[in-house]
């Protein structure tokens, strides 16, 4: 059986984890964002338990808001964070000549706060989500930044470029990026790498070069890890690992080590492109390199190996990753019982399913679809039936493998109406489209009716 | 990979998912049936589904059986019986391809 069942690719089970581990200083910074950027903001809304303090765009009502909680601010008299907090949700509905006047009331009314940097960026990311655009906008609004003594400094640059890339203007975020760096303060790796990473998904891979090539030219920025990461896990999923090879190499010529992350998404690559053995290279590369294999390492390899159809190798590392304490999960346990589905052996993996319950882990709708797939066509159908009813009773979705399978299996078996139900479920839990589900049914009666006639003639 | 290129011949070919969705000036007879002028092939099928379900048209014995009722006949050439699995089939009649 050399398919995959899609019930797999589309929920991709390790690669997912896998990605959100993959760049994990992204992620810290992220989270260190608010603290050092809108820590006003972010630590006032639980002192306010009213979230929409602004209903309406108008400048006037906003003027009248902040003037009633000027004149009853009764033990706290207002300082930045407040204004901040409250330009901010204004922001969210005015326009951008509305928020600057009305910082220019606030700062009028309550002449002790003056505003800092923090509010103008708040200013600032108005700025670059406005449409139609330009970047003049902004330009301007860093002008004013300027004239009040905040001249932009990396955490601007780092909002300015994440917002304009959130609204898809990545130009315009590489040309104020260009003009920024040079005259005030150069991109942190933070900015850089997310800048990476938003062209790897749109544009180039040459582009992405050239743009790291320029940036080291201009700024002297050298990609970090993380940037590697980046690139060796994009180039991994358009299965050039011809490239990650290189990349690799070019890694450890300027003096770094790979760590866990670039070796789990190599090993991704290699189980994109089904090539079991290449999968158990890597993990040995890692071993030999001292490198750490973590949990999405064992779920990649397990699923890499089970997709290759070499089941009895993968269910060894079951044992092996629990000695060098990670519990397999249901990613893992998921991923094996594709594997024993794929060579036939559904009974099996509905046992590898009681025995994962055993041990506490949870089976989640991929489990469910991948088990159904199996059965289905393991010609298992009442078993199939039995798992059917309680997905049903779970509300869980079925995915468009799994559902085409059993609605053929049942076809097959001369029961209609009840591939009629599953369609009936399929669209009503919102599994599939009304569109694909129909298709499914239609193309698989149209089959049913040839093969039908054939059997008759 | 199979099931997957297959799926999305259908739901990414335009011609064949037009020939699906789109709105359709309808017969007569099948006005009178859905109630309204101009219906898409999938939008009649779901009607005609669901009204079989909601009049309990299946047979008690063979649920893959459906007797049409009067109305039902109007619509499916006059068939007292049909079987579940010709359904598309027969409601595709009423839509035939459109020559450019």
């Amino acid at each position: 059986m050399g398919k995959i069942p899609p019930s797999f690719r589309s929920a991709t089970l390790p690669l997912t984890s896998l990605k959100t581990q993959t760049p994990p200083p992204s992620q810290f910074y992220q989270f260190n964002k608010p603290t050092t950027k809108k820590g006003g903001p972010k630590q006032i809304q639980p002192q306010k338990p009213k979230p929409p303090i602004f209903t309406s765009p108008s400048l006037s009502h906003a003027k009248r808001v902040f003037d009633s909680y000027l004149s009853n601010s009764s033990p706290l008299p207002l300082d930045l964070r407040h204004h901040n907090a409250l330009l901010q949700s204004f922001s969210h509905l005015s326009t951008l000549q509305d928020s600057f006047a009305f910082l220019h009331y606030m700062s009028r009314k309550n002449p002790t706060v003056s505003p800092d940097r923090s509010t103008y960026h708040i200013l600032l990311i108005q700025s670059c989500s406005i449409s139609p655009s330009h970047l003049q906008i902004v330009n301007q609004t860093i002008q004013v930044m300027i004239d009040n003594g905040c001249p932009p400094d990396h955490v601007t640059l780092d909002l300015a470029v994440r917002s304009l890339c959130s609204v898809g203007r990545q130009d315009d975020a590489l040309q104020l990026l260009r003009e920024l760096s040079v005259k005030y303060s150069p991109p942190d790796s933070f900015t850089f790498n997310f800048i990476v990473k938003h062209l790897c998904k749109t544009r180039a891979l040459s582009t992405v070069y050239s743009f790291i090539e320029e940036m080291g030219e201009l700024l002297g920025l050298k990609p970090d890890l993380v940037t590697y990461t980046i690139l060796i896990d994009n180039v991994c999923n358009t299965k050039n690992l011809r490239e990650a090879t290189r990349l690799l190499g070019v890694l450890r010529l300027s003096g770094m080590k790979p760590d866990a992350f670039i070796y789990n998404a190599i090993m991704k690559g290699y189980c994109v492109v089904s090539n079991g053995s290449e999968v158990l290279g890597v993990y040995k590369a890692m071993k030999e390199e001292g490198v750490e294999p973590d949990l999405v390492t064992y779920n990649t390899l397990i699923y890499g190996l089970s997709k290759v159809g070499r089941v009895e190798e993968a269910r060894k590392f079951l044992g092996v990753m629990a000695e060098m304490g990670h519990f397999p999960d249901t990613v893992t346990y998921t991923s094996l019982m594709n594997g024993m589905c794929r060579k036939g052996e559904a009974l099996g993996a509905l046992a590898l399913l009681g025995e994962m319950e055993e041990r506490g882990c949870s089976p989640n709708s991929c489990t469910y679809n991948t088990l159904l797939h199996g059965l289905c066509k393991g010609k298992l159908l009442e078993k199939g039936l039995e798992l059917y009813e309680l997905m049903k009773s779970n509300g869980m979705k079925l995915e468009s493998a799994s559902y085409a399978t059993f609605v053929r299996a049942l076809c097959r078996e001369e029961r209609i109406a009840e591939a009629y139900e599953v369609f009936d479920y399929a669209v009503t839990s919102k599994s599939l489209t009304d569109v694909a589900a129909y298709s499914t049914l239609e193309g698989t009666l149209k089959w049913f009716a040839k093969v039908k006639e054939k059997l008759h003639a | 990979m199979l099931p997957q290129r297959a799926k999305k011949a259908i739901t990414d070919n335009p011609k064949k998912l037009a020939d699906l969705i789109d709105l359709a000036n309808l017969p007569s007879k099948l006005r009178e049936f859905v109630g309204q002028s101009q219906i898409s092939r999938l939008g009649c099928f779901m009607r005609v589904w669901s009204y079989i379900k909601t009049n309990n048209l299946q047979d008690a014995n063979n649920k893959n059986v459906v007797n049409c009722d009067e109305k039902l006949r109007s619509i499916l050439l006059g068939k007292h019986q049909i079987e579940l699995a010709e359904l598309p089939k027969l409601i595709k009649l009423h839509f035939p391809k459109q020559q450019k």
